[in-house]
């Protein structure tokens, strides 16, 4: 697996000795509280109320397990034991002392690890397709070109002070696991007809307020020209980017106040440019030895008469967490590591730790996280996941309603974030009582459902099947239910349902949404796909009669 | 927990407000000590003919549009980038595009600049600094030169071992 080199280390520990001295700096009054919070986001560090929150950057979403388990080291060195897994691959703690910030950075650094650019208006963690690499179909493996990118973008002289945030994610594979289109600026990896590589730009996607799919801004840039056209998509954000309207930073509202068209023709006219700086080519030589660093550790295996145990719960689990590898003889196993009723992400360094043995053993010691909160052994050989469920099983990691739609995805919410205008997770409980039936929720399929507490969509309810967001009306809590988003296949913002419904009557309203899908649905038909077919009308005559 | 943004971010883009309205710099000493007058970008666009022979300088100010300058930008004497918002990037952009692309001679000094950004500044084609005051008693190569590498290129990388 790849890992950095003692001069990228070095340049961590650098980072950290400038914060170090920052915080210094602040700490004895020499710099404000306005600067220093540009500063310390930029260094992944929130300041909340009572308590500070660090945001660990977990690039494409890869980590060993010797990175797993410094991140649990640090959980009880410097946190209460616990982590979160984010939706952007990263994680969060939430319990730091500010006078240990610098050390607990520094212990990072040693394993690979950092905060960098994982808050501010600035560039931030690069996401990818948690089984990049894994599936068949797969254009590239995303995770080398996500490395490129995201060492080019490292303390970017002209790009670490932007407008607003910027959030980069890249796809290599058929199906769109990263929600690349909601993205300030999503990489699709392709072939041209000559068989080259290269990426499809989509830029100016979004969720919150004015949720947008990003527009295509080029078809086919080269992958040598990638750095280019990043640099020129970026310079004319940073430059006529809205600065002085706070809800109006990211680079969607820019995207729509020129038209996609004007900005794209911007874009270009500056690319032109410097499309040919030998010094912005992406250096192949280093995109050769990262496709070295990441290839699979795993050969074709002939498993010849094997036969997986039947059991039961064994089975269930398996239908809904246990996908295809495109190397023979292996599985991709999916775990989540909460139980129903609890935030999803909330990670036990016990439980990180016990992931980290399992690892080891079955998935050549690497895992990777999801925008589902979820992790994934990507190496799995099939002959060994019967073994790797019922440890599983031992440590309560192998819940079968995982794969189902009671695994909802809701935000903290009014239970634990200060913005939030209404509960998420108690209403996820509730979804989740409605649907008890492990028959009912196996006839259901994968269906999702995912509530945020506020505008501010951390859950990404707009892409969701069902998608609740919470709201007040007249000092109670409601929530607005869209429908049929969907980020896989391609990218659509779910639809309005109708007015917003009371906390009492949205849980009817969901079951009454799922009602009328299985009425309508034929055969193996997804929800998208019942609803694409039949319209919202029946949905909003049974939500509303 | 999924990712959730910071309460206080109104804070800093309130800021931004105040600092437009600052009166600007009409003057700047330059590397050799010499004070250079400095004309807004619309005064020098509008006076180009009379003034572009005497030496007089330009501010350029976060929201101004550099294209402007390109066709006169031999006849400026010193360019000053005003980064007094603390948050405000444009100017690392303006750097570039004088420094880099248009290869602009003359000395381009960051005026109003902070201790913290002079690393982006310098690194953007801005040659030399004046610092806002408040930032005495501390370690400037701390912050213009606390790095050994760099991962791109940039109008200025001296004495950084390149990585990209
Ligand atoms: S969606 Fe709103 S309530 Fe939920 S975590 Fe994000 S900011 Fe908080």
């Amino acid at each position: 697996m790849y890992q950095y080199s003692p001069e990228d280390t070095k340049f961590l520990v650098e980072r950290v000795d400038q914060f170090e001295k920052q915080l210094k700096r602040h700490l004895d009054g020499d710099l404000d509280a306005a600067k220093f919070r540009s500063l310390r986001l930029r260094n992944g560090l929130y300041m909340e109320l009572h308590a500070h929150m660090l945001r660990v950057a977990i690039p494409y979403g890869t980590l060993n397990t010797i990175q797993l388990r410094a991140l649990a080291d640090v959980a009880d060195k410097y946190d209460r034991g616990f982590g979160h897994f984010t939706t952007r691959q990263n994680i969060q703690y939430n319990w730091i002392e500010l006078s240990e910030i610098a050390n607990l950075l520094r212990e990072l650094s040693s394993v690979g690890l950092h905060a960098i650019q994982t808050s501010g208006k600035a560039t931030r963690n690069i996401t990818a397709d948690p089984l990049s690499g894994l599936t068949e179909g797969e254009i590239a493996d995303a995770r080398p070109y996500c490395e490129l990118i995201r060492r080019w973008l490292n303390l970017h002289p002209e790009f670490s002070w932007l407008p607003g945030k910027f959030k980069i994610a890249i796809n290599g594979a058929k199906l769109d696991e990263t929600a690349l289109r909601v993205h300030d600026l999503g990489l699709r990896l392709i072939r041209n007809k000559e068989g080259e590589l290269g990426f499809t730009v989509y830029v100016g996607g979004g969720l919150g307020a004015a949720a947008m799919v990003a527009a295509e801004t080029a078809s086919f840039v080269p992958v040598e020209d990638i750095l280019s056209y990043l640099e020129s998509a970026m310079r004319i954000y940073n430059l006529k980017g809205r600065r002085d309207h706070l809800k109006k930073l990211r680079i969607k509202f820019l995207v729509r106040e020129l038209g996609a068209k004007e900005y794209s023709r911007l874009v270009d006219e500056d690319w032109k440019q410097t499309r040919d700086d030998p010094e912005l080519k992406l250096n192949l030589t280093h995109l050769s030895e990262l496709e070295k660093d990441f290839a699979l550790p795993i050969k074709p295996l002939a498993l010849d008469g094997f036969v997986d145990k039947v059991d039961f719960n064994y089975s269930i689990w398996k239908k809904n967490n246990v996908r295809a590898h495109k190397v023979s003889g292996h599985s991709i196993v999916n775990i989540s590591l909460t139980k129903l009723g609890e935030a999803p992400g909330d990670a036990t360094s016990e439980q990180m730790r016990i992931l980290a043995d399992l690892a080891d053993q079955y998935s050549y010691s690497e895992l990777r996280t999801t925008k589902r909160q979820t992790i994934v052994f990507p190496y799995v050989r099939k002959d060994q996941v019967f073994d790797l469920w019922q440890s599983l099983e031992k440590y309560g990691l192998a819940s079968p309603h995982q794969g189902t739609l009671a695994q909802i995805v809701a935000c903290p919410g009014g239970d634990y974030c200060d913005l939030a205008k209404a509960g998420s997770i108690p209403i996820a409980t509730r979804v989740q009582q409605r649907f008890d039936d492990m028959d009912k929720l196996l006839d259901i399929g994968d269906l999702n459902i995912n509530i945020s507490g506020c505008e501010n969509s951390c859950a990404h309810h707009h892409v969701a099947d069902i998608g609740l967001l919470g709201m007040q009306k007249n000092g109670e809590e409601y929530y607005q239910i869209t429908v049929a988003g969907e980020t896989l296949h391609k990218t659509v913002i779910g639809k309005k349902l109708g007015p917003s419904v009371s906390g009492d009557n949205v849980v009817d309203a969901v079951e009454d949404i799922v009602n009328v899908y299985l009425d309508n649905r034929e055969e193996e038909e997804k929800f998208t796909e019942v609803f694409k077919r039949i319209g919202i009308k029946p949905f909003k005559e049974k939500v509303y009669e | 927990m999924s990712e959730s943004n910071e309460l206080t971010a109104a804070s800093a883009t309130l800021g931004a407000k105040v600092a437009e309205s600052r009166p600007l710099d009409t003057s700047v000493l330059n590397k050799d000590n010499e004070s250079i007058e400095l004309f807004s970008v619309e005064q020098w666009i509008e006076n180009v003919d009379e003034v572009s022979k005497l030496g007089v300088g330009v501010i350029v100010k976060p929201a101004d549009d550099v294209q402007l300058l390109k066709d006169t930008l031999n006849d400026v004497a010193l360019i000053a980038l005003d980064f007094n918002n603390f948050d405000d990037g444009r100017g690392y952009s303006q750097a570039y595009l004088l420094s880099k692309r248009w290869k602009y001679a003359g000395e381009i000094i960051g005026i109003n600049a902070h201790l913290d950004q002079l690393q982006f500044m310098l690194r953007s084609g801005v040659t030399s600094y004046k610092l806002l005051e408040g930032y005495e008693g501390f370690d400037e190569l701390d912050y213009s030169n606390g790095f050994s590498i760099c991962y791109q290129a940039a109008a200025n990388n001296s004495g950084l071992k390149k990585k990209f």
